[in-house]
């Protein structure tokens, strides 16, 4: 039997906290995408070097024979993962799995959840962040962007959820 | 102790990667206990079927807005060390309205993708290898859309310097957007979906 769920409004100042620390400490904010676009960086470039390197856009997570995974987020994206064992584990909700609606295939999800990722991955560089960094962080500093940013997120879910009903309904 | 402590020279940058880890951990224990793991209960939000998501992202953002302008009015917090992102309007409104597709589309955000995939969730993984498809043709094309990414750079951009109004004026704004956002939104769920879900 899975554990009940906390509170949203206790949930919602637990991740408050984790804000008011990484800025009191670091003088920054927490961030999910950074990591995971550092370490597509890292396969890329063991990949294929010369082309990273002339990349305009991902030389710089390169240069100077840098390693992209020295990175603050990445550290910060192990922690996420750690968290998130644990509390799975204390919570019983280790297991595999796919998680979906009633009225589609577990191979259909898959290719959802494919493209999905890919529009996440892609809008998340162009508005230079994501939920964590940009919404959640850009919103607390009260940055104007950063609203706009998460507004449009609700904005652009809200009319595709129709076309993508059965996945989920 | 006054923070930002790495830049005030309290910790080193050692220290500071040891808290990274330990913020992380925090971060991704309360995303699993607030069920954020769970694509069906992100999803849910876009039908209004379950606002919790929301609830805790507005309750997050006016923690942490209450919490650094508190800590700053006590002079324990140095805001002028303080990353703030820059605003680029336009660019953030179409990767937001792109972004929240793809939320819809995949069940996840970034965050919670991490999260969800070292729980054993088989669609969060495949997420993930999206992210990173998507994230490299981001870079990998950067030409084709580099005007438009470096486009409407409005620097650091506040809502305070938006409205002329200082800034515990518009922590207050924030928060009362936040809490009646919040209300209206679990309002509709309630009048869409029932009580009993």
């Amino acid at each position: 039997m899975k554990k009940k769920l906390w509170d949203p409004i206790f949930g919602g100042i637990m991740i408050g906290l984790a804000i008011i620390l990484t800025f009191y400490i670091s003088g920054r904010g927490l961030g999910a995408s950074g990591a995971m676009t550092d370490f597509a960086v890292w396969i890329q470039n063991a990949v294929s070097p010369a082309y990273t390197h002339s990349s305009e856009y991902f030389s710089k997570y390169v240069a100077n024979g840098q390693n992209p995974l020295n990175d603050y987020l990445v550290f910060m994206g192990i922690g996420i993962m750690i968290g998130s064992f644990l509390a799975g584990k204390v919570s019983k909700d280790l297991k595999f799995e796919v998680l979906r609606g009633p009225n589609i295939s577990d191979k259909g999800r898959l290719g959802y959840a494919l493209v999905g990722g890919a529009l996440v991955g892609f809008a998340a560089r162009l508005a230079r962040g994501c939920t964590s960094g940009q919404a959640l962080v850009g919103g607390a500093e009260l940055s104007v962007g950063s609203w706009a940013f998460m507004f449009s997120i609700f904005i652009g879910g809200f009319a595709v959820a129709y076309f993508v009903r059965r996945q989920w309904i | 102790m006054i923070g930002p402590l790495v830049k005030n020279g309290i910790i080193s940058g050692g220290v500071n990667t040891i808290f990274a880890v330990l913020i992380g951990i925090l971060f991704g224990y309360a995303l699993q206990r607030s069920g954020f793991t769970n694509s069906r209960k992100i999803a849910s939000t876009f039908y209004m079927k379950d606002v919790d998501v929301p609830v805790v992202m507005f309750t997050a953002i006016v923690t942490a807005s209450i919490g650094l302008w508190g800590l700053s009015l006590f002079g324990l917090i140095d805001l002028a060390k303080f990353y703030f992102l820059p605003s680029y309007l336009l660019p953030m409104i179409v990767g937001g309205l792109i972004f929240g597709v793809g939320m819809a589309v995949g069940g996840f955000c970034p965050g919670t993708s991490l999260a969800s995939m070292v729980t054993g969730k088989i669609d969060a993984m495949v997420f993930v290898v999206g992210f990173f498809l998507g994230s490299l043709a981001f870079g990998d094309f950067y030409p084709i859309w580099k005007n438009f990414y470096q486009s409407g750079a409005n620097g650091v951009w506040r809502i305070d310097q938006l409205f002329n109004v200082n800034v515990g004026l518009a922590v207050l704004l924030v928060t009362l957007l936040a809490v009646f956002g919040s209300l209206g939104m679990r309002k509709l769920q309630f009048k869409f979906w029932g009580k009993n879900d």
